[in-house]
């Protein structure tokens, strides 16, 4: 009796496993492809074969990561950044959201060009509309200016930029807190990152300080700049520049 | 009973959402539209018919006091396997189907067949059974989907038709409990009638 129940979980076990293995490096792949895709997506179409600089910082000491990508057109032209963030402080309904926003550079200012929602783990028919084209989330965003925008959903604050989906506060909650850790993250490779080969640490230091306080109306000079005005809730990000060796990162984004 | 009959009684006389009232977690969970209805079906089908050959062949080796961890194994792998196959190899159905594959294992639709019907049948059987009450189980559940979808988003199938004057409630767990009620009311009316 033990022993043919231990067969059966030894053998199921195994199966498992291997299957594991067949489908690992191919589900890596695939992850990646529709990251690369997301990347384009959100920006606005161009001529020529795309060019990428891409850094990353890291929050939470390493467990959570915002991927700044700078995409240049065939020519070496700026097309916009794409970049990929999690929501840090709020939770959707089920788990972290993760999407992806292009931000493009215009005469008016930054404009947010386009969001994709990489992962969500949210409820079917509602939460889950997120990712369907055109939902009130995503119209609420794209087209905006960043700077000019309130990182909380209408029903919680008369004020905020973000109409939430129906029935679905929580998840909405999520996205615009995804949202706002995506400019986060670009204001921080833009201007406090500085000029290839050019790295004195105390004026990268307050160029982060000011992007960071200018994303978050938030500054705290001792740890670098916290995220979100609730601090307290454990998202912090630090000053990664000044702790990472150059070499670690994946390139460098020229300060502009 | 013929083969035909075997899969016909999953569809009426023994219908798993409104006569044997089986796999209400699922049912109610994901029917707050058609499509995740008809999804969430289609791929306990395909597990339903699966788990329930894998039981039937080796039901002879599986001593009647470990049966039922056995059962379950059998089916978290078959959930497992088709789950990571699915993520590497059809990424766009994942995309579309993928959060219902891992609620699948706790779906006792499938457990109750393998107890009560493939640990006793042969596989051709079982097979039938398993595509039979799968069916059942996905027309059920897009029934139930549709008029959820109809009543409280005004669509149907995602074409929407009256979005802003249906009461959001259907779509909502309580609406998911009062649409589910009224249909098992109606679903055994009619087939009593018959």
């Amino acid at each position: 009796m033990v022993l043919v129940l231990f067969t059966i979980t030894a053998v199921a076990a195994l199966l498992v496993g291997l299957v594991n293995n067949l489908t690992y490096n191919t589900i890596l792949e695939t992850e990646l492809a529709n990251k690369a895709k997301a990347k384009l997506e959100v920006l606005p179409a161009f001529e020529g074969t795309p060019t990428y600089e891409e850094v990353s910082c890291s929050i939470n000491d390493g467990s959570l990561n915002i991927n700044i990508t700078k995409v240049m057109d065939g020519n070496g032209e700026l097309v916009g950044y794409a970049v990929e963030a999690p929501s840090i402080t709020k939770n959707g309904y089920a788990d972290r959201i993760y999407l992806m926003v292009g931000f493009v550079e215009s005469a008016e200012g930054t404009i947010i060009n386009g969001v994709k929602v990489l992962s969500q783990k949210e409820t079917p028919g509602l939460g889950a509309n997120m990712v369907v084209a055109g939902n009130s989330l995503e119209r609420s965003v794209v087209g905006q200016n960043p700077a000019t925008m309130v990182f909380s959903v209408k029903k919680d604050d008369a004020s905020g930029s973000f109409d939430a989906l129906t029935g679905s506060t929580i998840s909405s909650r999520a996205y615009a807190n995804a949202v706002e850790s995506a400019y986060a993250g670009y204001l921080w490779a833009k201007y406090a990152l500085p000029k290839s080969g050019d790295a004195k640490s105390g004026a990268t230091k307050s160029a982060n300080e000011d992007a960071m306080s200018g994303a978050t109306k938030n500054t705290d000079t001792e740890s670098g700049a916290t995220l979100n005005e609730d601090g307290t809730s454990g998202a912090t990000l630090t000053n990664e520049y000044n702790e990472q060796e150059p070499e670690a990162q994946k390139g460098e984004i020229s300060n502009e | 009973m013929s083969k035909l009959q075997l899969i016909t009684k999953g569809i009426l006389k023994e219908n798993p959402t409104f006569v044997l009232i089986l796999g209400m977690c699922p049912t109610l969970g994901v029917t707050s539209t058609a499509i995740n209805g008809m999804g969430m079906g289609v791929a306990t089908m395909a597990v339903l018919i699966m788990s329930n050959m894998v039981i039937s062949l080796i039901k002879n080796l599986i001593p009647d006091k470990v049966r039922i961890p056995a059962f379950i194994v059998v089916i978290a792998s078959f959930v497992t396997i088709i789950e990571m196959l699915m993520k590497a190899y059809v990424p766009a159905l994942y995309a579309s189907l993928g959060v219902f594959i891992p609620l699948i294992v706790v779906n006792c639709i499938i457990l109750g067949r393998a107890e009560a019907f493939a640990s006793k049948n042969g596989v051709v059987d079982s097979a039938l059974d398993g595509i039979g009450i799968g069916l059942g189980f996905t027309l059920s559940l897009t029934v139930v989907g549709s008029v959820r979808e109809i009543l409280g988003a005004g669509a149907i199938f995602g074409y929407s038709f009256a979005s802003d004057v249906m009461p959001l409630v259907f779509v909502l767990a309580p609406g998911g409990f009062l649409a589910l009620g009224y249909l098992m009311v109606l679903f055994n009316k009619i087939a009593k009638r018959k």
